[in-house]
């Protein structure tokens, strides 16, 4: 352990200076959430692609619909406005994964959420039992079935809220008892499993209740099981045993009947694999019932399900039903019907037919909702978001403001801003700037074309030109940015070979040759030529267990192979910083392979792992950048039911492996990723399938990570950029969050987290270009955040700050105090931004703002110091400010401008003390006048003397009021003018711009001289005080936080003043 | 202004043994851990002055209160603008594009200026001025474990206010108005606290949209106890149409 504390500020009497204390121990760090979650976070979507939909529920109140939808990893979002805005309604809950929503219907307030998705795909997450609101999804209470996994549909009782059925498919990765149909009639404090499965991998799938007499349950229980290399919907095979069947009850649970082909005329003989029904809301004596079998179709039943018929049995209605087994029926049109496949598709002759009904959404629907007071208003949703139509469902608005997107991976280059990288689920690859004026809109983010994405890197030998991206299966290509054409470099089988690439395939560039680049199969594969040509440098790496290689026979009764289940193949690949040699590769079915001579040898080093399970799906290797015989690796075993994590590091080439992150750390959740920090080796940052964890400490404590409300989402992946010092988190289920600049947490050591108060180092801080940006794009949009343009100031406090004013002052080289900050409060890590604004110059008071002097031009880059005190103990550190690299101008031209921009600030101040001036005069001579008796000759004078006083005003400033746009133009309103071109533009201001201050000075100096001479001549004759003066001026800067103001003022119109007034 | 001292010899640190709480009790906590109701009744007016700052935004603020009204100001440029409710009506002054004549605010506008104007704070006798309140356990805000109390407002409109588990003092208030039908919610944390006339108030107020990292904070410079405010700080302005 040697971390350094570099920049640390400790206490020496009552001022406290920076010191470099030298080594720290790591020995004893009592961090929690709080200590690191004050760095913030930002979450920059994107809601272009948006992410899974899994569960929508809905109603409508007072004209409005009230939406509920339950994102697949991303948690319960609601809109009170029919879908134009939404808020996360579900972020503080220990899981994000949603199978079900129901409202209750005697009291909307009252939510339910069963978590877990029941759409069994091979990525998708799991759940921990059923959640209940009370007050409209604000608070949740956990009711049970925490081991239920994920639930499919909960139905709330009609006009009981405190009964509610709770349909359970359970585990999908291993046998559990709690599965099956679950019924509560004390909302939720006790449930009684009404239905159990034939055996431990059935439980339910559907549900549903007679509309007329809520004792009639009808309930789908479904035979499924998915491990690494294998899935079955139903048994093994299409004739395999399957615990899959139709249950009816005829007295709310007590007693079932199974569906059978001998009972119940035209239902279909078993085996069956994942069944869907619908009731008819408008009549109950029509169900519908999609059953996957070994003649997969729709069935209808005319008489509440005692006789069947076969109906449509078309593609789409049969194809993947695990995926897809839903039908939702009109509820004021028994014979309109829908069906959620690949495609939406519709019937409106009571199932007999279908048609597509999905229009340009994106596909692969999962759940709709039929507005019941209009049917042709539709909510749905599939693999790439939400969905509204408002024809019937031929034509769908995408919903762009939900930024649920899963992202598997994610990479960042070194543009500046840097970009970012990666690839979802279902939805390509994309890339986007990491910030943009005005906000990362969803336009911002460019997609390649491309099927799931995973992996995507910028080509290190033409980073601005080409990028590498994969779609499922290791489909590697190589895309022109600007052209988009594609070229297919994935390496290709032998004679009668075939290649295993994982669904999640790894790409890998080496950090010590540029631009070579790595690809998993069995066989680890290098490219140094751009993928035009390829060599193998290993054997095969994985067990070959041929019983985990049989994908043709993958999916139960309905076959489905689509490279979700390809096993025995490399899943991670790490190759050292330090010695292009030493790679370290991970396989799906538990090796961890190591070549210490750039692939002529490998030894498989997962035997040393003492403790760990066999078979462990090596999620994650990571070699050290420190040192080349240090790696990390994670383990996730969530296919065999293990959701803990296992993750290890080997400091001895794999001789051996210590174990740095378990449940008894507070680590929740299999992982996914390590990542070493690029500065400080014990620096770790872990995703698991529950959040973010940071040790400081090399992995002997770890906390959670909630800065910004971030949620125990999937953490996939992690980048660092190692100039911006910028933390970047691709989240399976919420998009990309950044953490802005780490640096603080390589400072964070015993001495720091004891003292009361320490001010931690950031990374330089610069003044980034002002680009102007953003325009009105409604309400309905998701726009991610950007960097923060101001400086930063960060410390750490032992305890909030709840008393006494805790003063944070910026004092610049003369030691002058140029401005006082409102400090933040809070335990553990603060940060706190400094606009690097001089004051905003005093200005006249006229008929309307100046909008440009309303915000001060920047300080010059250049050393400034913190200051803070807390309870009387001043702590100090420097700060720093340096200019954008980006900047096309130099340190002397700023200071021009900056010179320029303060001889103009210098105007407005003589300007506004001469208006105090003229005011004060004018007052007094009203005062006087006001005095004196009418008919006075005095009285008269000092009248003129108003007016004329006033003429002197009206030279300065636009007086006309009224609200119009007047077009008035005086002293004032030309100073604003070229205010605004010199400030805006941090540049050499030209010529021009400093001869039009001349013209102004010259302008305003005759006033001046006017006005002199008007008190010599005329006021001091009548006896006034050639020094009244009145406040006639003011200083005010609107300029960054318009938003906020509407907290305090709810005035819209002074913001939108703001914004016509500020020069573009 | 007044001197304030740390923990100004009043508030002890209470053990956490109050896994009991309800709402009552939380309040009642509150009320002392403020300076007890005597205090906080003795309290007849009150001004108050600071700087917002947001960013690099920042305008002078001045706030005025009497029981059931208020009025708050708010100047850039020599210019104010002026929100204010005298019981009955609410209306605002809002100069920065050319108008300075009064305009009637909304009656939803009414509702949490009916709230601001309560002097003594809303959760004094909360039940008489006929809110609701509901004890919902703790909350971690921000590093610390905060009591969480729902406060329904008898308007309709709602606020959670968070409490510091040790002081009792409100650390954070999210409040949720609706204004046209269409919830608006707001979110506010409170601090440095400093005691007035023997009651603590909190010298900083940092407010945003719920759950935004950006905030825009009132720092207070100058607060002022039962000074004499006449009722035309608060009435609409005799003579201006409405």
């Amino acid at each position: 352990m040697n971390r350094r504390n570099l920049f640390l500020h400790r206490a020496v009497g009552p001022v406290v200076l920076a010191a470099a204390l030298g080594a720290a121990s790591h020995d004893t760090f009592a961090v929690d959430s709080a200590t690191f979650s004050g760095l913030g976070v930002r979450n920059i979507g994107s809601a272009a692609m948006s992410g899974r939909i899994s569960a929508i529920a809905a109603y409508n109140d007072d004209g409005k619909t009230v939406l509920y939808v339950g994102a697949a990893s991303g948690g319960v979002w609601k809109s009170l406005d029919g879908g134009t805005t939404f808020a996360p309604k579900f972020d503080d809950q220990p899981v994000q994964s949603i199978g079900a929503i129901a409202v209750d219907p005697s009291n909307p307030k009252n939510v339910w959420v069963g978590t877990g998705e029941s759409w069994t795909r091979n990525s998708v997450s799991v759940g921990n039992g059923v959640y209940r609101s009370t007050d409209g999804g604000e608070t949740w209470t956990h009711l049970g079935l925490p081991e239920s996994e994920r639930i499919a549909k909960i139905i709330v009782h009609p006009k009981d809220g405190n009964t509610a059925w709770v349909c359970a498919p359970g585990k999908l990765w291993s046998d559990s008892d709690e599965r099956g149909l679950f019924k509560t009639t004390d909302a939720g404090q006790t449930w009684t499993k009404v239905l159990a499965g034939a055996n431990r991998s059935t439980g339910c799938s559907d549900l549903e209740l007679d509309p007329q007499n809520p004792d009639g349950v009808l309930a789908a229980m479904w035979d499924f099981r998915r491990q690494g290399w294998t899935f079955r919907s139903g048994g093994a095979s299409e004739t395999a045993f399957s615990g899959s069947g139709l249950f009816r009850s005829q007295d709310g649970g007590k007693t079932w009947t199974e569906y059978t082909p001998a009972a119940n005329k035209g239902f279909p003989a078993k085996p069956y694999g994942r069944i869907g029904i619908a009731i008819a809301p408008s009549d109950p004596k029509i169900v519908y019932a999609v059953v996957e079998g070994t003649r997969s179709a729709l069935f209808r039943s005319n008489d509440g399900g005692a006789t069947w018929e076969e109906r449509d049995r078309s593609q789409m209605m049969v194809w993947r039903p695990f995926y897809f087994s839903n039908l939702i029926v009109d509820p004021t049109n028994p014979d309109r019907v829908f069906k959620t496949n690949l495609g939406l598709i519709a019937s409106e002759d009571g199932g007999k037919s279908f048609s597509g009904s999905g229009g340009g959404a994106h596909g692969d629907w999962h759940d709709l909702w039929i507005d019941p007071a209009n049917p042709k208003h539709l909510v749905g949703g599939d693999d790439g978001g939400l969905w509204t139509s408002f024809n019937g469902g031929s034509l769908w608005h995408k919903n762009e403001n939900l930024p649920v997107s899963q992202f598997y991976h994610v990479a960042v280059d070194d543009q500046d801003p840097y970009e970012v990288y990666g690839g979802l689920q279902d939805n390509t690859s994309w890339i986007a700037p990491s910030s943009y004026p005005g906000g990362i809109t969803n336009a911002q983010w460019e997609p390649f074309a491309g099927g799931d994405g995973f992996w995507m890197f910028p080509d290190p030998i033409a980073p601005r030109d080409y990028v590498y991206f994969e779609s499922q299966g290791g489909s590697i290509v190589r895309a022109n940015r600007h052209t988009l054409q594609q070229r297919d470099i994935q390496p290709k089988a032998g004679y009668k070979e075939k290649l295993r690439f994982n669904w999640n395939a790894p790409i890998h560039l080496s950090s010590t040759e540029r631009g070579t680049l790595y690809i998993g199969s069995q066989f680890l594969h290098r490219s140094r030529d751009q993928g035009q040509t390829w060599e193998r440098i290993s054997p095969d790496l994985t067990t070959n267990d041929p019983a985990k290689q049989q994908q043709e026979k993958s999916g139960g009764i309905t076959v489905d192979n689509s490279a979700a289940e390809m096993h025995t193949t490399i899943y991670s690949i790490s190759a050292s910083p330090q010695d292009g040699n030493v790679i370290w590769v991970g396989t799906d079915d538990g090796n961890v392979q190591l070549t210490r001579d750039g692939g002529k040898t490998w030894t498989n080093t997962v035997r040393n792992i003492r403790g760990l399970p066999k078979a462990s799906w090596v999620s994650w290797v990571e070699a050290s950048r420190f040192d080349a015989a240090t790696a990390y690796a994670t383990f996730d075993r969530h296919t065999f039911g293990d959701l803990d994590p296992h993750v290890y590091v080997t400091r001895d080439y794999g001789r051996s492996w210590t174990r740095i992150a378990d449940p008894a750390q507070g680590v929740r959740g299999y992982a996914h990723v390590i990542k070493e920090d690029v500065v400080d080796r014990d620096l770790l940052f872990l995703g698991t399938e529950f959040g973010l964890w940071i040790s400081i400490d090399g992995g002997a404590h770890w906390a959670a990570f909630k800065g910004g409300k971030f949620p125990a989402v999937a953490v996939r992946d992690l980048a660092i950029q190692p100039r911006d010092h910028d933390l970047v988190i691709a989240t399976h289920g919420r998009g990309i969050w950044i953490i802005d600049d780490i640096t603080p947490l390589r400072h964070l050591d015993a001495t720091a987290l004891d003292a009361e108060l320490s001010l931690l180092p950031n990374r330089p801080q610069q003044q980034r270009l002002q680009g102007y940006g953003g325009w009105s794009r409604g309400d309905a949009v998701f726009v991610g955040a950007n960097a923060p343009g101001s400086a930063v100031i960060t410390y750490h406090q032992k305890t909030r700050h709840l008393f006494g004013k805790l003063k944070l002052e910026i004092v610049d080289s003369a030691g002058k105090v140029i401005d006082t900050l409102p400090a933040s409060k809070r335990r553990g890590i603060n940060r706190v931004e400094w606009a690097m604004t001089v004051k905003p110059p005093r200005t006249p008071q006229g008929a309307t703002l100046a909008g440009a002097a309303t915000y001060g031009p920047r300080v010059l880059p250049g050393r400034y110091t913190v200051r803070l005190t807390k309870n009387g103990q001043v702590y100090e550190a420097p700060l720093e400010i340096g200019l954008d690299p980006r900047a096309t101008y130099t340190l002397d031209e700023r200071k021009a401008q900056f010179d320029a921009a303060m001889r103009v600030h210098g105007l407005f101040e003589r300007m506004a003390d001469l208006s105090d001036r003229i005011v004060g005069l004018r007052e007094a001579a009203k005062t006087k006048a006001a005095t004196l008796p009418d008919g006075d000759k005095t009285k008269a004078k000092l009248a003129i003397l108003v007016e004329r006083i006033e003429g002197l005003r009206r030279q300065i400033v636009a007086t006309k009021e009224g609200g119009a746009i007047t077009g008035e133009e005086r002293l004032r309103e030309h100073m604003d003018a070229l205010y605004a071109a010199i400030v805006n533009w941090e540049g050499r201001p030209g010529p021009y711009h400093l001869a039009r201050a001349d013209a102004l000075e010259k302008e305003l100096a005759e006033v001046e001289a006017d006005f002199a001479r008007l008190i010599e001549r005329e006021a001091k004759p009548l006896g006034l005080d050639p020094q009244a003066r009145a406040v006639a001026s003011g200083r005010g800067s609107p300029r960054a936080a318009m938003h906020a103001l509407r907290y305090h003022w709810h005035t819209p119109d002074l913001i939108s003043t703001m914004r016509e007034k500020k020069p573009h | 202004m007044r001197k304030w001292g740390i923990l100004g010899g009043l508030l002890v640190a209470l053990p956490c043994w109050v896994s009991a709480m309800n709402a009552d009790e939380l309040i009642a906590k509150n009320i002392e851990a403020r300076g007890g109701l005597d205090a906080i009744r003795a309290i007849h007016s009150l001004e108050r002055g600071g700087r917002l700052q947001a960013g690099g935004f920042e305008a002078d603020v001045a706030e005025f209160k009497r029981p059931g009204k208020v009025r708050s100001e708010f100047s850039i440029q020599g210019m104010t603008q002026v929100r204010a409710y005298d019981g009955q009506d609410a209306w605002t002054i809002s100069p920065f594009g050319g108008r300075k004549d009064p305009q009637k605010l909304s009656a939803d506008d009414i509702k949490d200026l009916g709230i601001e104007a309560d002097l003594e704070g809303p959760l004094v006798d909360y039940a008489k001025k006929g809110h609701k309140v509901e004890y919902l356990g703790t909350e971690d805000i921000d590093g610390t474990a905060a009591h969480k109390l729902r406060v329904t407002y008898a308007n309709g409109n709602e606020a959670v206010y968070y409490f510091d588990p040790d002081y009792f003092l409100e650390i954070r208030i999210v409040s949720k108005s609706w204004y046209r039908g269409s919830a608006f919610e707001g979110e506010t944390d409170l601090g440095d606290y400093e005691r007035v006339n023997g009651v603590y108030l909190p010298f900083s107020v940092a407010s945003g949209a719920k759950g935004s990292a950006q905030k825009s904070t009132v720092t207070y410079d100058r607060t002022e106890a039962n000074g004499d405010l006449a009722d035309s700080l608060f009435a609409f302005p005799q003579g201006a149409k409405p």
